[in-house]
C-alpha cells in the first residue's frame, strides 16, 4: 500500500544561530491512490511537507513514512514534478522521459514500450525529438508530469506543478490530469495555491495553518463529489459552476483568509 | 539616435550601412599607410614598414625562410605547442573544477594552493621555467600550462556553482549514480560557462607562447618576431604578428565550432 | 549548491580543511626542496623565497632594492592603465551612442583585437629602446580592450527609458552621452576597468621583461640570468601579490559603486 504518512512532524531551520520553526506538529495521512491537495497562507510551509516526503529535508522531530518506509533521501518511487519543470535541457523530450528508466538499469525493449505508452498518453506524439526550449509552458510540464509517470512510482508529489503556466493553459492541463489519474490511480499529494484546482482535483484537501505550520482543517472532498456526481459533467467550467463546487471553495477561502488576517501586521 | 525597434527595411538599410561605412574605413586606413610610408615618406620605413616592404617579407618567410625555418614550420610548432600546453590544463582543470563546484570540502582543501599560484601572471612563470627547463619546448609548454589552467578551473567552477538545485533534485529523484550525474547532468548543464573558460585559456595560452618565444626560444612565431626585432627588420615584425593574429584568430573560431555541435540544445 | 547528498561543511571544518590544504602545500614544497632530488639552487624551500624577499627589501639587486623596483613597475602600470581607461573608456561610450562611428571603428579593432598583445613588444622596443614609453604601450593594448567593450556595452543596451526621458526633455546628443549613457553604464565601465587592471598588469609583466631597464619583472630576468631562483620566487611572490592588492581595491571600489546604484 503506497499510503503517504506525517506523524507528528516538525522542523526547524537554523539561520544565525536561531531557530526558526517551520512546520509546527504535523499529522496527515495520504492514503492508497488517494489525492490530497494541501493549501496554506504564503510560507506556511506545504513546499516543506512535499520536500520532506520527497526526500530533499529530514524533518527535525517526527517521521514521514511512504509504503510504510521512513523517507530518508530522494528516489524514483516518489516522483516529484517541480514549477519550474526542471527538464534537461541538453536532453530531448524522449531522453528526459527515458532518464530514469536507464537510473533504475530497465531493458531497452522495456524502456522503449513503457516510454512509448507514456507519450501517447500525455499527448506528446511527434515530440520525441524535439528540446525542451522548443516547446511551450504547458508542453514542458508534460514531459515533466510524462518523466515522473513512466517510473511507476509509489507516490506523485507535485509543487504546485501548474504554477508556471498561464491561465488558459493551467485549465487544460488541470482536465488533463484529472484523465489520467482515471487511466493510472496514484497517490498523490500536491500543493497549490489556487484553491479552484484543489477543489477540483483532489479527493481531499488539508487546509494549513500560518507560519508554524499545522494542519487546520481537512475537507473531504470525494464524497461531495460522488454525491452531487461532479464526474458527469465533462468540462471543468460547468464543474466549478455548481453549487457544491463553490460552497466548498469558499469555505477554504474564508479558511485561508482567517489565517492570512492573523498574520497581517 | 531613437531606440525604437527598426523596420525589417530599416535594418537592412543598417546593414548595408554599416558595411559601406566598415570597408570605408579600413580602406581609407590601407590608403593611409601606403600614402604615408611609399608616397611621402612621412613615415620612416625604418620604424614602420611599408606594404612593400611587409608583402616582400612574407614572401621571404614563406618561401625561403627566416631565423631557420619558414612560416609554416614556425607556426606549425608553435601551435603545436599550444595544443598540447592547452590540452593538459584543460585536462587537469576542468576535472578540478568539477571537483570543487561540487564538494564544498573539496574546495575548501584545495582552495589555499589554488589561491597562491592564481594571482601569479602567466608571463611571471616564464624566468623560472627557464630557469629550470631552458630554452626549449619543455619551459613553453609549462608556462602555458599555468596560463591557461586558472582560467580553466575557475569557470567550471563557476559553472557547476551556479546550476539551479531543481535540475539536482531532479536528478537525485530520478535515482542518478554519481558517474551517470558527472557526465550526464553537471558537466551539460555546465558546458556554457567551461566553454567560456575554455575561451579564456586559449587566448592565455597564446599570448604567453608568443611571450616566452619572444624572451627566447629556438623556433616559433615569438622566435621571428625576436630576432627580426634584433635585426631591426620592422617587416618581418609585421609579418610575425599578423601570423599571430591569424593563428590566435583561427584556433579560436575552431573553439567556437567545437563548441557550437557540443551543445546542440541551445537555442539560436 | 553544495553536493547536497551531504549537510554543507561549517566554518570550523572549512578552516580546518583549508588549514590542512595550505600545510600540505608548503609541505610538500619543503619536502621536494629539501630531499635532494631537485638541486636546492633550482627549488629553494619557502623560507628560502622569503628570507631573499626580505632582503630585496633593502638591498638592490639588478640596479635597485625591491620597494624601487615596484614603484617603476607600477608608475608605468598606472600611466598605461590610465591611458586605456581616457581613452578606451570615452571611445566606447560614443561607440555605443553613434552607431556610424561604431561601423567605422570597430572593424578596425576587430583586426587588431587578435593580436596578444606581447606581439607589440618587438615594435615597443623599435620605437622606445628600453624607454618608459615601451612598456606603457603594451600595458596600453593590454588594458584597452576591456575598457573599451565595457563602455561600450554600458552604453549600447542602457535601458531605453533613460534614452526616451532624456529626449523627452529635449536633451543634446553630447549632454545625453555624458550625463545620461556615462553615469547609466558607470557599473559596467568599472566591471570593465577592474579587467582591464588585470590584464594591464599582466601585460606589464611580459612587457618588462623584454624591454625593461627597471621594474619587479626586469629583476626577475636578471635573477634568472645569475641563477637566483629565490630571486625569481620573490619577484614571482611580489607581482603577485600586488597584483591581488590592486583586484581586491577594484572589487570594493565596483561593489562600492553597485551598492550605491541598489544593484546589489
Amino acid at each position: 500500500m503506497s499510503a503517504i504518512i506525517f506523524e507528528n512532524v516538525y522542523r526547524y531551520f537554523i539561520r544565525d544561530g536561531r531557530s526558526f520553526p517551520a512546520l509546527d506538529g504535523i499529522d496527515l495521512t495520504v492514503a492508497d491512490k488517494e489525492v490530497v491537495a494541501l493549501v496554506g497562507p504564503s510560507g506556511c510551509g506545504k513546499t516543506t511537507c512535499l520536500r520532506l516526503a520527497a526526500g530533499f529535508e529530514l524533518p527535525t522531530k517526527g517521521r514521514v513514512t511512504v509504503g510504510g518506509q521512513q523517507v530518508i533521501g530522494p528516489g524514483p518511487d516518489r516522483a516529484v514534478v517541480f514549477q519550474q519543470f526542471a527538464l534537461f535541457p541538453w536532453k530531448s523530450v524522449e531522453e528526459n522521459i527515458a532518464f530514469g528508466l536507464r537510473n533504475q538499469g530497465a531493458a531497452a525493449s522495456t524502456r522503449q514500450e513503457r516510454i512509448s505508452a507514456i507519450i501517447k498518453l500525455m499527448g506528446l506524439e511527434g515530440y520525441e525529438t524535439a528540446y525542451p526550449h522548443q516547446l511551450s509552458g504547458g508542453m514542458q510540464q508534460r514531459v515533466a508530469i510524462a518523466r515522473a509517470y513512466v517510473l511507476d512510482p509509489e507516490a506523485l508529489l507535485m509543487d504546485e506543478p501548474f504554477g508556471a503556466l498561464d491561465a488558459q493553459t493551467r485549465i487544460v492541463m488541470q482536465e488533463e490530469l484529472v484523465r489520467i489519474a482515471r487511466v493510472n490511480p496514484r497517490t498523490v499529494l500536491f500543493i497549490t495555491h489556487a484553491v479552484d484546482e484543489a477543489v477540483y482535483l483532489a479527493d481531499r484537501v488539508a487546509v494549513m495553518t500560518r507560519r508554524p505550520g499545522r494542519i487546520k482543517e481537512i475537507l473531504d472532498v470525494r464524497s461531495v463529489r460522488k454525491a452531487e456526481r461532479w464526474n458527469d459533467h465533462e468540462r471543468i467550467e460547468d464543474v466549478m459552476d455548481l453549487e457544491s463546487f463553490v460552497h466548498l471553495r469558499t469555505h477554504i477561502w474564508r479558511s485561508l483568509r482567517e489565517e492570512k488576517m492573523e498574520a497581517a501586521p | 539616435m531613437t531606440h525604437v525597434k527598426p523596420s525589417s527595411a530599416r535594418l537592412r538599410l543598417r546593414f548595408t550601412r554599416r558595411f559601406l561605412l566598415g570597408t570605408a574605413s579600413v580602406l581609407t586606413l590601407l590608403t593611409a599607410w601606403v600614402v604615408l610610408t611609399m608616397v611621402t615618406g612621412t613615415i620612416s620605413t625604418s620604424r614602420f614598414p611599408s606594404p612593400l616592404q611587409f608583402w616582400q617579407s612574407a614572401k621571404q618567410i614563406v618561401t625561403v625562410g627566416y631565423a631557420d625555418a619558414t612560416l609554416v614550420g614556425h607556426a606549425l610548432h608553435s601551435t603545436r605547442l599550444v595544443v598540447i600546453g592547452f590540452a593538459v590544463a584543460v585536462g587537469i582543470g576542468v576535472p578540478l573544477g568539477l571537483l570543487m563546484g561540487w564538494s564544498r570540502r573539496a574546495e575548501a582543501l584545495i582552495n589555499p594552493a589554488f589561491l597562491v599560484i592564481r594571482p601569479i601572471p602567466p608571463l611571471a612563470w616564464i624566468p623560472l621555467a627557464i630557469l629550470w627547463l631552458g630554452l626549449g619546448d619543455a619551459a613553453k609548454i609549462m608556462v602555458i600550462f599555468f596560463a591557461a589552467f586558472v582560467p580553466a578551473v575557475i569557470n567550471t567552477f563557476t559553472g557547476v556553482r551556479a546550476i539551479e538545485p531543481p535540475m539536482i533534485e531532479a536528478a537525485r529523484m530520478l535515482g542518478t549514480g554519481r558517474w551517470r550525474l558527472l557526465i550526464e547532468i553537471l558537466l551539460p548543464a555546465a558546458a556554457p560557462m567551461i566553454f567560456t573558460g575554455l575561451r579564456l585559456s586559449l587566448q592565455a595560452s597564446w599570448t604567453t607562447l608568443v611571450a616566452a618565444e619572444l624572451v627566447g626560444a629556438l623556433a616559433g612565431l615569438g622566435r621571428v618576431l625576436n630576432m627580426a626585432q634584433q635585426d631591426i627588420y620592422p617587416a618581418m615584425v609585421m609579418v610575425g604578428m599578423a601570423a599571430v593574429g591569424g593563428l590566435g584568430w583561427a584556433t579560436t573560431r575552431l573553439l567556437a565550432e567545437v563548441e557550437r555541435r557540443a551543445m546542440p540544445w541551445l537555442p539560436g | 549548491m553544495a553536493s547536497p547528498s551531504q549537510r554543507p561543511p561549517s566554518k570550523l571544518e572549512v578552516f580546518v580543511l583549508g588549514f590542512i590544504g595550505l600545510a600540505g602545500f608548503v609541505g610538500l614544497w619543503l619536502a621536494a626542496s629539501t630531499s635532494g632530488y631537485v638541486p636546492r639552487q633550482f627549488l629553494p624551500t619557502p623560507f628560502d623565497v622569503l628570507a631573499r624577499a626580505i632582503h630585496l627589501l633593502t638591498s638592490p639587486f639588478a640596479g635597485a632594492t625591491l620597494p624601487v623596483h615596484l614603484a617603476r613597475s607600477l608608475e608605468r602600470y598606472a600611466c598605461g592603465v590610465a591611458l586605456a581607461a581616457a581613452i578606451g573608456v570615452p571611445l566606447g561610450l560614443a561607440m555605443g551612442w553613434y552607431r556610424w562611428l561604431d561601423d567605422i571603428v570597430t572593424p578596425v579593432f576587430d583586426g587588431l583585437r587578435f593580436i596578444a598583445p606581447i606581439a607589440w613588444v618587438p615594435f615597443a622596443a623599435l620605437w622606445f629602446g628600453t624607454g618608459i614609453g615601451g612598456p606603457i604601450m603594451i600595458i596600453f593594448s593590454g588594458a584597452f580592450p576591456p575598457c573599451l567593450i565595457s563602455a561600450y556595452r554600458g552604453a549600447r543596451f542602457v535601458d531605453s527609458k533613460y534614452i526616451e526621458a532624456a529626449q523627452m526633455l529635449g536633451t543634446s546628443n553630447l549632454r545625453t552621452v555624458a550625463e545620461v549613457l556615462l553615469p547609466a553604464s558607470f557599473p559596467s565601465i568599472v566591471a570593465g576597468l577592474r579587467v582591464g587592471a588585470g590584464l594591464g598588469w599582466q601585460s606589464l609583466v611580459g612587457a618588462e621583461l623584454i624591454v625593461a631597464s627597471a621594474g619587479v619583472g626586469y629583476m626577475m630576468v636578471q635573477g634568472q640570468s645569475n641563477i637566483s631562483t629565490p630571486t625569481v620566487m620573490a619577484g614571482m611572490l611580489a607581482i603577485g601579490l600586488v597584483g591581488l592588492l590592486i583586484d581586491v581595491a577594484l572589487r570594493q571600489m565596483e561593489a562600492r559603486v553597485r551598492r550605491r546604484r541598489g544593484l546589489a
